[in-house]
């Protein structure tokens, strides 16, 4: 590790904090520009059938009323926009707007006005008339009903298996197997901006797109598709952003949008408001998870099976990467030699499934870290001494063949969090009597750094050490929020030893920033183009040196660079400032302080965490109160340890809403009743636990002083770690997330009549 | 119908539709964007502005509702360029991630505070109840207004 750090491991706040605070940032619901239009979505209000007929002519009878767009006047063409990189193969089966209804809240209509309460008005006078089909909203009715078909094809659209070892013969023979069921929900992202886009056309034929968006250049590769434009005749700009959870991840809004600016050859507005973005954006999926662990009386896991089903919703998207992404870190947190993973994804008449913070990993884990405790429980082991006797160890290999797991401090993350939660005290003591009942439970989880192993995972940066010696690094780099572009900052600071504030970094565009295969996705952003930030600015550096040493006529070793000066190291009276010696070697050289480098990553290793929690439930309500939370992280290296506690604490608010609260329901007929805040339920301050971070600081190989990825797997472990402690205190089984009152009342009521 | 009220500490006498609610007003024909719209529904309080001396979802109250009232916005806690406590707090307690919601979270701290200077941490959770924030889990917010109330 190294030492002696100036800016790496110190909180420096983000980088737009004043702009924030003031309430002066522009976020894209912000921004005008002259002339521009308003745009209104008409979302289906059936879950499935075929359109008879669309009237649109009360609206267009409507004064100020520009022009209203169906299927009958838009491109046909069918996209994935799950697709982020030219060459991905993906199943098409999406288009601007529909001709055919899958889901309340498919895209049947937009109508663009001159302001906004015109073009909303105008939105509620377009008549609809459907022929309605069955709609299939169970994922199992989805496996097994193929007569009624949501699209061209069975509705089963993906099976995958993933296998290690024999895991058939030991569960066929094993004396001990411990089963569970549990099913997770359908959530809403949530980020605070609801989804917003903003296009325009240029005099010169450039299609400018102002999207709050996780990849530039996926929004371009869309949008050029859709429109069949060339890639360099669309700009994709990501101005700030209120949040995205991965719900910005996958294009929603965007080519739609650029459709009508192309069009018109106007500036258009397209905003969702809070409904629109629960039932018409993606999901977290939902799943049907069972798994079967077999064990042995000492506690050792000898073989396990899990099998996955997820409801896709009413279009593909990612079906299948997240088929793949979960089944995967089942291999990566416990030694199991044996193992079976088999992965479903059908189609259902419900709302979209896409990335969702953690892109599988709260779903497996929830389902297979409720199954650990109850394999400890079985032969009377305290839970946390049956994990440490199989999670991984360092430098650990994947038994899949996947990328190594690197310096896995799994054990490190429980060994601490055990002492410092005082898990034993807790965990033993008696149960409560009477109406308030408290209880402790635990959970791990694990994730990944990036996309290497499975797909292209390289960015190029440009670092430009200017004239008056400060610096400028230019990438397609994505701020959600999370302080990307501080932590960017303050990886270049400490390289070329200069202050945070002097350096300044632009985020994506994609006709100026250099490109980047993947964005911001797969908790790749610290680790990856985290290394590519160090790795530029050490190349810079080295440049730097090297001229450096031609202009004072020595060898490189005698040149000493530090706190943005330059000098012989025999002439410390005679230092010049980065800025002066950027002019002298212009001058002398022709020569410009920049590098452009292309940095492929060189690993994939595996995070982890270990989440303790106490909680209290009121025996009578069934309502569970959070007093507690103690997050454990194995991070490597934090680079701001402000923003890492951040990410966890609000990962924590997200995980236990999930665990207990948030749900997108959808009756049989496939309406969704929780479409607005008051009732979907995200946590609140009162009924939050003040989180507790513990990191596990060991470093990482391939990662920017050590650092790894913590933005998603934070958001893992703590929902089966609540619901393990509302097993362990009320001696219930919850088999279906969220955990509602009336869940645990009526497993409860269940246990009093055993 | 004609809307005089005072914002940020100064008079207005605006020409609007008597539906239109007090957050289209500010923003759009004052300008004042700092205040956001999450849901429109008065549930998750990135709305928030004070008027005569309380927080509210300004989602929920109407152009006739303002009229003669005293409103404060985000725009109006910077004062001659320097930043109020709270704003100062919010940044060093990294409290501020997307910062979708903080304008009206600051509001309604900023309420709280005007009202009570010396909140217990209960008093300041319950005064952000109607913020929804889904960055960071709260704990830094709170934190932040508790070293605001510290300092004094």
């Amino acid at each position: 590790m190294q030492q002696d750090l100036k800016y790496v491991g110190k909180y420096v706040p983000i980088h737009d904090v004043k702009e924030k605070v003031t309430g002066k940032i522009k976020y894209v619901g912000d921004m005008e520009i002259p002339g521009m239009l308003y745009g209104k979505l008409v979302l289906s209000s059936i879950a499935h059938g075929n359109i008879v007929k669309i009237d649109t002519s009360r609206a267009e009878a409507i004064p100020g009323v520009v022009k209203v767009y169906t299927h009958e006047n838009t491109p046909s063409t069918l996209y994935n926009s799950h697709k982020w990189i030219a060459g991905l193969e993906v199943v098409k089966d999406e288009r601007l707007f529909t001709d055919k209804v899958r889901f309340v809240g498919d895209r049947m209509a937009a109508v663009v006005a001159i302001d906004r309460d015109t073009a909303e008005y105008a939105a509620t006078l377009i008549d609809i008339e459907y022929e309605e089909l069955t709609p299939i909203i169970d994922p199992l009715e989805a496996l097994k009903e193929d007569r009624v078909k949501i699209h061209e094809g069975s509705n089963k659209i993906v099976s995958k298996e993933i296998k290690a070892g024999m895991p058939e013969e030991i569960l066929n023979k094993a004396e001990i197997i411990v089963e569970d069921d549990v099913t997770t929900q359908k959530v809403h992202h949530a980020a605070m901006e609801t989804h917003v886009c903003l296009t325009t056309i240029e005099a010169n034929g450039q299609l400018m797109v102002w999207t709050p968006c996780q990849v530039v250049f996926q929004v371009r590769l869309i949008v050029s598709e859709v429109l069949g434009l060339p890639l360099n005749k669309v700009r994709v700009i990501k101005p700030p952003m209120g949040g995205s959870f991965g719900g910005k991840g996958i294009p929603v809004l965007e080519p739609v949008c650029a459709y009508l600016s192309y069009d018109l050859g106007k500036p258009v507005k397209l905003q969702m408001n809070r409904t629109e973005s629960i039932i018409a954006t993606k999901t977290r999926n939902a799943t049907i998870g069972k798994v079967k662990t077999a064990i042995d009386r000492e506690g050792n896991i000898l073989a396990r099976d899990i099998e996955m089903l997820i409801d896709g919703g009413a279009y593909f998207t990612n079906a299948e990467a997240i088929t793949m992404a979960m089944g995967k870190k089942a291999f990566r947190l416990y030694k199991i030699d044996n193992q079976r993973y088999s992965g479903e994804a059908v189609y259902t008449n419900t709302p979209v499934g896409g990335a969702c913070r953690g892109y599988g990993s709260p779903q497996i884990h929830t389902v297979t870290e409720i199954n650990i405790d109850h394999a400890a429980k079985k032969i009377g082991m305290d839970p946390v001494d049956f994990r440490l006797k199989n999670l991984v160890h360092p430098f650990d290999k994947d038994p899949i063949g996947g990328p190594d797991l690197g310096n896995a401090r799994a054990i490190d993350c429980v060994k601490r969090g055990m002492e410092a939660f005082e898990w034993k005290k807790k965990y033993s003591k008696p149960n409560d009597t009477g109406r308030f009942v408290r209880g402790v439970g635990m959970a791990c989880a694990t994730h990944g750094n990036g996309y290497y192993g499975a797909y292209q995972d390289y960015i190029t940066m440009d670092l430009r050490l200017t004239e008056d010696g400060e610096v400028i690094l230019k990438s397609g780099i994505h701020d959600l929020g999370c302080g990307t572009v501080t932590t960017m900052i303050q990886i270049v600071a400490e390289i070329l030893d200069i202050p945070p504030y002097k350096v300044m970094a632009t985020e994506g565009d994609t006709l100026l920033s250099p490109f980047d295969s993947a964005g911001t996705q797969a908790s790749r952003v610290t680790f990856v183009c985290g290394g590519a930030a160090m790795k530029t600015a050490e190349l810079l550096r080295e440049k730097l040196i090297s001229y450096t040493a031609r202009i004072f006529n020595c060898p490189e070793e005698e040149v000493i660079i530090e706190s943005e000066k330059v000098w012989h190291k025999d002439h410390e009276e005679n230092k010049l400032s980065y800025g002066e010696m950027v002019v002298k070697i212009q001058q002398a050289f022709k020569e410009d302080m920049h590098m452009n480098y292309t940095y492929q990553s060189k690993g994939n290793p595996a995070v982890y965490a270990a989440n303790f929690v106490e909680v209290e439930i009121d025996t009578f309500t069934g309502l569970v109160r959070v007093l507690d939370v103690l997050a454990v992280h194995d991070v490597g290296k934090a680079i701001n340890p402000g923003f890492v506690e951040g990410q966890v604490q609000g990962a924590i608010q997200m995980g236990i809403g999930f665990a207990l609260t948030e749900e997108i329901t959808v009756d049989d007929q496939g309406r969704i009743g929780s479409n607005n805040f008051s009732k979907y339920h995200v946590v609140n301050a009162p009924d939050m636990p003040d989180v507790k971070v513990l990191l596990i600081e060991e470093g990482e190989e391939h990662g920017p002083f050590g650092a790894k990825s913590v933005g998603e797997i934070c958001t893992v472990p703590i929902a089966p770690a609540i619901i393990n402690a509302i097993h362990h205190v009320l001696d219930i089984k919850i088999q279906s997330l969220p955990a509602t009152s009336e869940k645990i009342l009526e497993a409860l009521r269940g246990k009093n009549k055993r | 119908m004609l809307l005089e009220f005072i914002v940020n500490g100064r008079g207005h006498k605006l020409e609007v539709d008597a539906r239109a609610r007090l957050l289209d007003v500010l923003r759009d024909k004052l300008g004042l964007t700092g205040t956001k719209e999450g849901c429109g529904e008065g549930e998750c309080g990135a709305c928030t502005v004070i008027i005569n001396g309380l927080a509210i979802n300004s989602c929920l109250v109407l152009a006739p509702q303002a009229n003669g009232k005293e409103i404060l916005t985000v725009e109006s806690l910077e004062q001659d360029g320097e930043l109020d406590r709270l704003q100062r707090a919010f940044i060093d307690n990294g409290a501020v991630q997307c910062g979708y919601c903080t304008p009206g979270m600051l509001m309604s701290c900023k309420a709280l505070l005007m009202q009570n200077p010396n909140p217990t941490e209960e008093e300041i959770r319950r005064a952000i109840e109607g913020n929804l924030c889904r960055c960071t889990g709260y704990t830094k917010i709170v934190r932040a207004v508790k070293e605001v109330v510290e300092e004094k």
